[in-house]
């Protein structure tokens, strides 16, 4: 079959820096989500039901419609508001990450409620303050927990950035587009695009591995391989 | 265990009737005859743009009297720009109507029935931008249909793969674009821009056009290559052309008369 490399060489420069934006609105996109979804997360577990009211709804809303029209009312409706001319790339980042939030808060919430709560009370029983429980006894057990779906959040919302190319922000599928529109092929453009996500994605998946690893504190498997390291090293000597 | 056996029966009960839906519609429209599906991008009034569920337009109407006339039978939905390009190419299209411009690059991968309008590009801007040709949009943010002759025309002033200029899915995207201020300039067909600035009087856009830069264009029907319905719709062309049927089309959806002369006299 014919498979024209020069259309992949020649658009490569531009499906790099494509890539480029493509990493810098996800992990934007991310670090803001992961900021505004903790205090929606906080705030859903209030116990006060008319103050944890914006915070389920805002979740509600963000859940509950698709992404791809949040980016167009964001950008078309919301954007102009505050920056004339509003700039793609930026209503891509602030649509990623107010969607993000939604599901990051829900991440945070089931990894807090996941702690056992006799923990809590064994802390609160040895005179720590709500804020000390928190943060020294459920935030670090809690943490450990939420890195897998986190992880998830990211490697989806990478992909996710792709729908930036409707409203021409220049990440990795609009560049992908843009090949195909001025050779009428899509095989070869939109593949390379597939493959340089696909790269990103698995990268960052065994990111997501090496964290859990290295944050693993039920220490069953370290202690194992502890005990072996030394057999081994006194067998050597 | 039961529940997850029950839910997979019932999912896969709905898929086959659903499924079977679908294949006996297909058959039903069929009528015996083959019908040959026509693909467009309906975003590009006044040749395509839906009403309901349906394409309208003037591409619309003169595929159905070119169709009617060849005595063929058609269906012609709204697949999208790419879309079209790939069914045509690979023949699960039997044509695209499109606001089609006939150029070198593509004749090198279709054929095109014989031209049934004559186009060119315009730039259209919101009011106050100053501009008096194509050269004065060198540096401005520009805004295109991806892949279409205005894509073509504005990466030969500011250059191939341009970072100023943005390429959009779909014409109406490429307006709202422009009114939204992501860019400051839209190059596109002025049957299109006209259409547009008549609809939305409100959206103060001025249109300029520059005979000097942009080159007359020829719309036609885009084929596959050695469709075997060439012919039939050539000679369909001709025909409404002199019987009169295009210049009623024509004036259902624009202004003035068509000049038939120079679309039969062109070789484009």
């Amino acid at each position: 079959m014919d498979f024209r490399w020069e259309i992949v060489i020649e658009y490569l420069p531009f499906f790099m820096r494509g890539l480029g934006y493509t990493i810098l609105a996800s992990l934007i996109g991310f670090v803001v989500g992961a900021i505004i979804g903790l205090v929606i997360g906080m705030g859903k577990s209030l116990s006060n039901p008319i103050l944890k009211l914006p915070f389920i709804w805002y979740v509600n809303i963000f859940r509950g419609t698709p992404l791809l029209v949040q980016i167009f009312l964001i950008h078309f409706a919301v954007m102009p508001i505050f920056i004339k001319p509003p700039e793609p790339l930026i209503s891509l980042i602030v649509a990623l990450a107010l969607n993000s939030a939604a599901y990051i808060a829900e991440i945070f919430r089931a990894g807090i409620n996941s702690i056992d709560k006799g923990q809590r009370e064994a802390a609160y029983s040895l005179g720590m303050s709500h804020a000390q429980v928190l943060r020294h006894v459920v935030l670090p057990q809690a943490f450990k927990r939420m890195i897998p779906p986190l992880g998830n959040e990211f490697i989806v919302l990478v992909k996710d950035s792709s729908l930036g190319a409707v409203i021409a922000a220049p990440e990795l599928f609009y560049w992908g587009k843009v090949a195909v529109g001025s050779y009428s092929r899509v095989w070869e453009p939109y593949l390379s695009v597939a493959v340089l996500y696909f790269v990103v994605c698995l990268v960052l998946s065994y990111v997501q591995s090496f964290l859990e690893r290295k944050y693993a504190t039920d220490d069953q498997r370290k202690k194992f391989k502890k005990v072996v390291r030394r057999a081994r090293g006194a067998e050597g000597h | 265990m039961k529940t997850v056996k029950k839910l997979i029966a019932v999912t896969g009960l709905f898929s086959v009737l659903f499924l079977s839906a679908c294949v006996s519609n297909n058959e039903s429209s069929g009528s015996g005859e083959e019908t040959l599906t026509f693909g467009t991008e309906a975003t590009f009034a006044p040749f395509e743009s839906m009403k309901g569920d349906e394409v309208v337009g003037f591409d619309a109407d003169l595929l159905d009297a070119i169709m009617k006339e060849a005595g063929l039978n058609y269906e012609f939905d709204n697949t999208g720009w790419d879309p079209m390009l790939v069914g045509v190419k690979d023949e699960s299209l039997a044509g695209g109507a499109a606001g089609i411009t006939i150029t070198d690059e593509r004749k090198e991968t279709y054929d095109f029935s014989a031209p049934y309008f004559e186009a060119m590009q315009t730039i259209a801007t919101t009011e106050g931008t100053d501009i008096q040709s194509a050269e004065d949009i060198k540096g401005m943010k520009i805004g295109v249909q991806n892949g279409t002759t205005g894509d073509i025309a504005a990466q030969q002033i500011v250059g191939d793969n341009s970072t100023d200029i943005s390429k959009y899915e779909s014409s109406a995207a490429t307006m709202m674009a422009l009114q939204n201020g992501d860019v400051e300039v839209v190059i596109t067909d002025n049957g299109v821009a006209q259409h547009y600035v008549k609809n939305n009087p409100d959206a103060n856009i001025t249109l300029i056009d520059d005979k000097d830069s942009f080159e007359q264009e020829y719309y036609g029907i885009l084929l596959p290559k050695g469709s075997e319905h060439k012919e039939a719709i050539d000679e369909a062309i001709q025909t409404i052309m002199e019987n009169g049927t295009y210049e009623e089309i024509y004036q259902e959806w624009f202004e003035g008369t068509p000049d038939i002369e120079a679309l039969e006299s062109a070789q484009p």
